[in-house]
């Protein structure tokens, strides 16, 4: 069977097009292919992180009593609304790495492991549960702290000494951060287990499930709440409770953020490559217009001719389609598998919903349709008579308006300048795509660089802030005046401070001391300390200092519900519950959720009296490796003098821990923004090349007149340079809110504050030079192909 | 070769008295500088065979007509008829299918579409205007390039042929459908003598059948071949001379 005349038209259209054609396809396909990836990615993980999480059986709550014992298990069963309960101690010890230097190690401690049904883990190799006098890694553990498979571990529980114990079996616990996000290992191991390292054999605190409730926060408060008033009724002491986020992964909501951020990345970046292609088929059929009227005088309607393009297009689309979802969803499945190892958890299954791949394969095939309706449509509107005398030109062009008035006063007394301005507003429509393509580049481009800016001088405002080199946690408060006296022969240090702080959380009318904690600890801690720690140089996002009133970090703001100035926020500490003027609010970053409240105050919670849990110390060198150095000097010479130490900290543990991994993000947004500045290019390219086509009669005539090759080429330059700077604009409007959304996002994840409104000046500086090289890059081609044509040949041009 | 006395193509299908009949016709554009009235009370009555030239100075108006006589433009005044039909209110599509159906239109540049064969130019019409069945149409297409002597080339493209060529391809093309009505805008403009008179030939070989042929000309000496000439001054008939019987 042999083709219609009109499909073997299209045919040789798009055989003689094919390099256009080609752009077409890849640029539609990176679109495609960026959007499949992510949209795979997050259907996959957002699945198998809920999967992975509630498989484990998480607790809805974690109550701390202090001293488990069999009345107060029998009271909690018999609550009908409490689905399961089992006793545990969560401790926080150290485990040695193969560096030699101590980690902090979470010690989870479960009367039986292999019948424990909430929060359980998932054996991997070697024994589970491990026999007496031995422990289970969590898997991250292994390269976080350096440990052989069936090799021994050291651990150590504050104020005890260090006791080296097998690693009887490696296990996964997927409702957990990673190790190395959160720097720390986590062990599991039993009571007798536990006495051995120094620890009680008596268990701390009661894992429950409420009934019906994986999803539901406010039933879950509601249930745990209602049982510990019954306890504390009956004579138990609530240390706290620890409800996490209802049936939620502590990343989940983060890898929510981020792969939604990219997603819409990869939309925009779609429907630049959609819009692409708009302008490359407008510019096709801007040299098709004498066809289609050759078409309508021998009988072709005008929705024989659309059909005949959007057919085109519509093949165009499901090549790319056809070669970017497959592609896409292998990367998606891919980049799956990355975030899920840096999350620790598993992919189960790599399927993706139907409706998924229908959905993507729909918005293949119709999105290109849909922007090319109207370029289609109007060059198929145009009568015979119109498009046989097509100029190119516009009505509106030919009268002499205020733009091109001021065009050719630009130009000065340089005539063929005048009218290579005046030709960029020759093709309203298409100039408008090429505007609203490489203004999107652009956007995205400096919203990027903006938000990296912002993001380093978050980090510069941070670290200036942050008056302190490192801080130590004590196991036990001592006096201040012996660590002094411990610290006064090590030398490089500059200053040394207390720096007590305590866990505290949001006060409550009932006066339990609820927070919203994983078991691990993280992840929604608040900390009290008193004012007198307050940094030297402070940033008041509100208010300011009042005399008796408390004053907080934007993360303790936002913990305590975003209360106003001048309200009353109430702390709690052990059962207690002390109502404070709220006078302040304080930007810190890279900082927990932090309560300073007056040091009276704070003595009365803790009842010490120049006794501290934590000092901070200022080193003489601000050289990262002496820091680190001095951290293990201090930490030496205080564990010598038999104080225990919980942890110390570094700045570089804290970038470890919170900074490299938010940039990584930014990186991948500054490829993105890479990516569009080359479509942008790609389009901008394909447009001149369009122009110049569609003016070869006019350079001939030109040149007919006088002009030389290198006018030509000068004016096709101008022209390509005035549409790119036309662009900038429309660029900076976009993406400077563009950026301070992404800064809000980014912001709120790291910090829980936003980042500030940064205008990068470099990053505008960046895409100007980039719009100056590549619009002589995109022109320089057509250009040249001007100027090779013989008069003859230019003015012989249909 | 043209072989125009062995009267080549099938008659039109329906002959009327009166092809085509344009009474009071006036057309005028909206331009910035005011209204410009390119024809005005034009009356013109084309019976079938009958070979007409269009003659006047540039901007007198011809190829506004010819663009009315085709239903390329709309008239401002007056009534266009073809056969029974009134032209006058019909959309821009339906006037496209009208066309495609009963008007052959022949270029100056030839305008045959580039990236396809000759034969598959020829074709065009037919498909568009689903005219036969698809396996009838090269055959037919074929026939014709073979009565215009260049059937051998109908497989090639366009620009492989010589502009004598272009213009015998074109003419094909615009005789697929069989129209009753053959309008022709300068095409012997761009081609030798030689190769003009064959043209002519072939377009008076056509009256024969009992079509009828419109041809705008600057070229006074093809005068010979016409049966009719009207000649146009500011949009206006200023003379309509009948200078042979039809044969």
């Amino acid at each position: 069977m042999t083709l219609a005349p009109r499909w073997r038209k299209l045919l040789g259209d798009l055989t003689a097009a094919q390099g256009r054609v080609a752009l077409m396809v890849t640029a539609l396909a990176i679109g495609l292919f960026a959007v499949a990836t992510i949209a795979g990615a997050y259907s996959i993980l957002s699945r198998e992180i809920s999967r992975n999480y509630l498989n484990t059986n998480p607790a809805s709550a974690l109550i701390d009593v202090g001293a488990v014992t069999p009345e107060i298990m029998a009271m909690i069963a018999a609550d009908p609304e409490i689905a399961n309960a089992e006793p545990a101690t969560i401790a926080e010890g150290q485990g040695l790495d193969a560096q030699g230097n101590w980690q902090r190690t979470l010690m989870f401690v479960v009367p039986d492991l292999a019948k424990a049904s909430i929060g359980t883990v998932f054996a991997q190799d070697g024994a589970f549960p491990p026999p007496p006098g031995a422990v289970a890694l969590e898997r991250e553990g292994l390269e976080f702290l350096g440990v052989a498979r069936g090799g021994a571990i050291s651990l150590r529980l504050p104020g005890h000494a260090p006791q080296s114990l097998p690693v009887a079996g490696i296990v996964h616990d997927p409702s957990l951060a990673p190790s190395w996000q959160e720097q720390t290992a986590y062990t599991y191991l039993s009571p007798a287990t536990f006495a051995q390292l120094g620890g009680s054999a008596t268990l701390e605190l009661v894992k429950v499930v409420v009934r019906n409730a994986t999803f539901d926060q406010a039933r879950t408060e509601a249930v745990v709440g209602a049982l510990a008033q019954r306890l504390q009724a009956s004579g138990v002491t609530i240390h706290q409770i620890q409800i996490p986020p209802a049936g939620q992964h502590p990343h989940q909501t983060q890898m929510n953020s981020v792969l939604g951020m990219f997603l819409v990345f990869a939309v925009l970046a779609l429907l630049l490559s959609a819009m692409l292609t708009a302008t490359m088929v407008s510019g096709l059929l801007a040299q098709q217009i004498r066809q289609i009227a050759i078409m309508k005088a021998v009988g072709g309607t005008t929705r024989q001719i659309a059909t005949l393009y959007f057919v085109g297009v519509t093949a165009i689309a499901a090549l790319a389609t056809a070669i970017a979802i497959p592609l896409g969803l292998a990367a998606g499945n891919g980049f799956a598998g990355v975030i899920a190892e840096l999350l620790n958890f598993d992919i189960g299954s790599p399927d993706i919903p139907l409706w998924l791949l229908a959905n993507l394969i729909a918005v293949g095939l119709l999105l290109p349709l849909i922007f090319v309706a109207l370029p289609i449509r109007r060059a198929t509107r145009f009568t015979v008579r119109e498009a046989l005398a097509d100029q190119g030109l516009t009505r509106d062009v030919l009268t002499m308006g205020p733009v091109q008035r001021l065009l050719g006063r630009l130009a000065g007394s340089d005539r063929a300048l005048a009218l290579a301005l005046r030709n960029v507003f020759r093709r309203r429509g298409r100039l408008l795509l090429n505007l609203t393509l490489l203004g999107a580049a652009g956007a995205m481009f400096i919203a990027a660089l903006d938000t990296q800016a912002a993001w380093d001088n978050q980090l510069n405002k941070a670290a200036a802030l942050r008056d302190y080199d490192v801080e130590i946690k004590l196991a036990q408060p001592i006096a201040f005046a012996k660590i002094e006296a411990t610290l006064a022969g090590v030398s490089g240090i500059a200053e040394l401070r207390p720096a007590d702080a305590i866990a505290a959380a949001t006060g409550r009318d009932d006066g339990l001391m609820i927070v919203r904690t994983y078991p691990d600890g993280g992840h929604g801690s608040l900390w009290l300390r008193p004012d007198s720690g307050l940094p030297a140089e402070l940033e008041f996002l509100s208010g300011g200092v009042e005399d008796g009133g408390a004053i907080v970090n934007q993360q303790g703001w936002t913990l305590a519900g975003r209360p106003a100035i001048g309200s009353t926020i109430k702390v709690a500490v052990e059962g207690k519950t002390t109502p404070f003027t709220l006078a302040g609010v304080i930007r810190q970053i890279l900082t927990p959720a932090t309560i300073y409240i007056p040091p009276a105050a704070y003595t009365g919670f803790t009842g010490r009296s120049g006794q501290v849990a934590a000092a901070r110390l200022i080193s003489v060198s601000s050289v990262p490796g002496d820091i680190a150095a001095l951290a293990n000097t201090t930490e030496t010479a205080l564990t010598a003098a038999g104080i225990d130490v919980e942890q110390v900290l570094t700045e570089a543990i804290l970038a470890a821990a919170q900074g490299g991994h938010v940039k990584i993000l930014i990186v991948a947004l500054i490829a993105m923004a890479v990516i569009m500045a080359a479509v942008g290019t790609i389009g901008l390219a394909s447009s001149q090349g369009s122009s110049v086509t569609e003016r070869i009669r006019e350079f001939g005539i030109m040149r007919t007149v006088g002009a030389s090759g290198p006018a030509l080429v000068r004016n096709i330059l101008a022209e390509g340079l005035m549409i790119a700077l036309l662009s900038l604009p429309i660029a900076l409007v976009v993406g400077l809110p563009l950026g301070y959304g992404i800064g809000v996002l980014i912001g709120s994840m790291a910090f829980g504050l936003a980042l500030p409104l940064t205008v990068s000046i470099q990053a505008i500086a960046i895409w100007i030079a980039i719009l100056i090289v590549s619009s002589i890059s995109a022109s320089l081609v057509p250009a040249r192909r001007a100027i090779r044509l013989t008069i003859r040949q230019t003015l012989a041009h249909t | 070769m043209v072989t125009a006395s062995a009267s080549p193509f099938r008659p039109a299908a329906v002959v009327p008295t009166a092809i085509i009949d344009l009474s009071g016709v006036g057309k005028t554009y909206r331009t910035p500088a005011g209204d410009f009235a390119a024809l005005t009370d034009i009356n013109l009555t084309l019976p079938g065979g009958q070979f007409l030239a269009v003659v006047g100075k540039s901007g007198s108006g011809k190829s506004t007509l010819v663009n009315l006589l085709t239903g390329i433009d709309s008239v401002t005044t007056g009534t266009v008829r073809f056969g029974d039909t009134q032209l006058n209110g019909k959309s821009e599509e339906q006037l496209t299918a009208w066309r495609g159906r009963h008007v052959g239109v022949v270029f100056q540049f030839f305008q045959l579409l580039p990236t396809l064969t000759v034969i598959e130019n020829v074709m065009l019409p037919m498909d568009f205007c689903r005219v036969g069945k698809p396996a009838e149409r090269r055959p037919k297409a074929l026939a014709l390039l073979d009565q215009l002597g260049i059937a051998e080339q109908a497989d090639k493209l366009p620009v492989d042929l010589s502009g004598g060529q272009q213009q015998r391809a074109a003419i094909a093309r615009a005789l697929a459908n069989d129209p009753q009505l053959l309008v022709a805008d300068e095409p012997t403009g761009n081609l030798d003598s030689r190769t003009t008179a064959e043209v002519m030939d072939l377009f008076k070989s056509l009256t024969r059948n009992g079509r009828t042929v419109v041809m705008v000309t600057h070229e006074r000496d093809l005068s010979a071949y016409f049966t009719r000439t009207i000649e146009l001054e500011d949009g206006r008939i200023v003379a309509d001379n009948r200078v042979g019987a039809q044969s």
